[in-house]
């Protein structure tokens, strides 16, 4: 009974790994087929010299570290406060932030374009708005994010510690919370990162220039690059849950201890 | 001198009353507890004192400053937690200098103080640990530092030695009494548990329901409790539902038994009820001829608790303790004896209602 649990789980194990891999496994080897007989790198670097693709790819990494950074600004005090001040509205805040999940992107772009085209509001053109959009979409991760890591530290009596030894709002906020829940901001940034990287309705809708855009249009015209430009991307996200992983480990003593 | 005042101290939580009626001076220097069970009104009372909980009504004032409205990172008030609450991402060192790096002290002076302080807990050698590196014990001596650093004007502690085990409790309470007694620091210390309060304190506030009970030295609380709930609440007390006999001759009946009481009764008539209590401690066997309080009793249990024996008695229906010193030539009673005990007059306290 138990081994046949055992082997079922294995099998369930190896069809879910076979089911995410194999793709990403054919389009690699396909995007090695740039020339023709041999298995080489020339679709990157067809991909590399292509000014078009450092010019989206460059203002994808922009808006995303614009997302980030306002997301910090934004969900850090936000998310604070709420634990601080009114812990009661946790769960409807929650709810909030997980509304980009069951809201379509296409439904959200139309409803910004709509919103913000008109006097007194004509914003549709300005980079602004895509990031504001960002910064939507990219929530559910941030924000949860940020308070999984305000869960994490005893945020209520550490404010009234740095309080009572003199510290106003900003000192607390640098000095205290946002230390203490860094690697959780971090995992939250990339996150964000990795989900505006690969983001396409909000770019094409808003027309900005962004890697996701470009790699669509690409896939119209060639081959093996937007094989190429997909693992590029993969390769990219990988990376930034590696640091996570890495950073995460790095600090963890640090994140527990001390008041609780 | 009157260093903190708290005036007619009234707090409300949405329906419940925390603190009713609290009004307290405490000297310069002068070491306070307030006692009392677990929801009385204590922590509520102390973070009207540090600024987190504004009074609904009454004040709070230091040096015959009103800070009853003052935010609490304008006050000079040091707060040390029951969770320690030291800062996770700072070093020990760090931890106690971050108010003087808050107040933009000179590099020089805050690491001069960090070093006194680091002396003053006899943690020289921990200045760079981490608080996760640290014992409960070294960590709560850490944040006593860090809210000393700052040169506070009022100490208030938490229940600081809640979260830590016995031993180390009694320990670190002289440590923090020595501490206190050293820099002459104004203190109000917050606790249940009142062998903590009688044995840190200049002065104990016994609290109850949001009210305070009684004001005293530890050997007035101890020795005269005015209330049942002190006389219950602080170490072990026999009461007994009492009438007065005759108030002139101070003569009291307990279930038929008379008793004879020091307490002045000039404000009760014969007849009158009253609450009684005796201290375990201040019964003895007879031993000669005495003329009142001569109580016969019946032995219900012998206990021994160490240095003292704690016998379990019978008077009329009333159930009373009496301890009597341990020693190998002491003739006990057997369970079911009959016996004669007696007490001063004036171990009978008259409660007040
Ligand atoms: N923030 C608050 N909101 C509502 N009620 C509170 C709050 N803080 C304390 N109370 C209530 O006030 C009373 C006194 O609490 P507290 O001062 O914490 O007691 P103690 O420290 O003596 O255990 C309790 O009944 C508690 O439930
Ligand atoms: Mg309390």
């Amino acid at each position: 009974m138990r081994r046949g649990n055992r082997i079922w789980s294995w099998i369930v194990m190896i069809i879910g790994i076979l089911y995410f891999f194999l793709p990403l496994l054919a389009t690699f080897i396909f995007s090695l087929k740039a020339k023709l007989g041999v298995l080489s790198f020339q679709a990157y670097a067809n991909v590399f010299h292509d000014p078009a693709f450092v010019y989206n790819f460059s203002y994808s990494v922009l808006w995303a570290i614009s997302t980030i950074v306002v997301g910090i600004l934004l969900f850090v005090p936000t998310a604070y406060l709420i634990r601080l001040r009114v812990p009661k509205l946790r769960s409807a805040v929650e709810f909030i932030t997980l509304l980009p999940f069951v809201i379509p992107a296409i439904v959200f772009v139309f409803g910004l374009v709509r919103t913000f085209s008109h006097p007194p509001l004509l914003i549709v053109n300005s980079p602004a708005l895509l990031i504001a959009g960002y910064t939507v979409l990219s929530m559910p991760y941030m924000y949860r994010s940020i308070d999984t890591g305000l869960r994490s530290i005893d945020v209520r009596t550490l404010t009234e510690a740095a309080q009572s030894l003199g510290a106003g709002w900003g000192s607390i906020l640098f000095d205290i919370i946002l230390p203490n829940i860094r690697v959780a901001i971090l995992s939250g940034a990339f996150l964000s990162f990795a989900i505006v990287i690969g983001e396409y309705i909000l770019a094409q809708y808003l027309a900005k220039p962004a890697f996701a855009p470009y790699m669509a249009y690409q896939i119209q015209q060639k081959a093996y690059e937007p094989a190429a430009m997909a693992i590029i991307s993969f390769a990219l996200t990988w990376a930034a849950m590696g640091i996570i992983a890495l950073v995460g480990r790095g600090n963890g003593q640090a994140q527990v201890g001390g008041g609780h | 001198m009157t260093h903190l005042t708290l005036s007619n101290i009234c707090k409300q939580f949405a329906g419940t009353t925390a603190v009713e009626d609290f009004n307290l001076e405490v000297e310069k220097g002068e070491f306070v507890s307030f006692l009392g069970p677990s929801g009385c009104g204590k922590t509520t009372t102390l973070r009207m004192i540090a600024g987190f909980e504004v009074p609904t009504t009454g004040k709070v004032t230091i040096d015959d400053t009103d800070i009853t409205y003052q935010a609490p990172n304008q006050r000079n008030v040091g707060m040390v937690f029951q969770a320690y609450a030291l800062f996770p991402n700072m070093t020990v060192a760090q931890n106690i200098g971050y108010g003087l790096r808050i107040r933009k002290e000179s590099k020089t002076a805050i690491k001069e103080r960090v070093t006194e302080m680091l002396a003053l807990i006899h943690l020289e050698k921990k200045g760079n640990s981490y608080p996760h590196q640290l014992s409960g014990g070294q960590q709560q001596r850490v944040a006593l530092a860090r809210a000393l650093a700052i040169r506070p004007q009022v100490l208030l502690l938490d229940e600081p030695l809640s979260a830590l085990d016995a031993k180390i409790r009694v320990s670190l309470r002289a440590e923090i009494r020595a501490i206190q007694k050293k820099l002459g620091i104004t203190a109000i210390y917050v606790t249940h548990d009142q062998e903590e309060a009688l044995s840190i304190s200049d002065r104990i506030v016994v609290m109850y329901e949001g009210r305070i009970e009684q004001v005293g030295t530890p050997f007035e609380i101890y020795n005269f409790p005015q209330t049942a709930f002190v006389a219950s609440f602080v170490g072990t007390l026999n009461t007994a539902p009492a009438e007065v006999v005759d108030p002139a001759k101070h003569l009291l009946k307990i279930d038929g038994v008379q008793l004879e009481s020091a307490e002045m009764l000039e404000d009760k008539h014969a007849g009158d009820k009253v609450t009684i209590a005796i201290r375990p401690e201040r019964f003895n066997f007879i031993a000669q001829e005495r003329k009142a309080n001569i109580l016969d009793c019946q032995i219900e249990n012998i206990t021994f608790l160490g240095s003292v024996v704690r016998i379990q008695l019978l008077i009329g229906s009333n159930r009373f303790y009496m301890d009597t010193f341990n020693n190998p030539f002491l003739e006990l009673p057997k369970i079911g004896d009959k016996a004669q005990i007696t007490c001063s007059r004036e171990a009978v306290l008259v409660l007040k209602a």
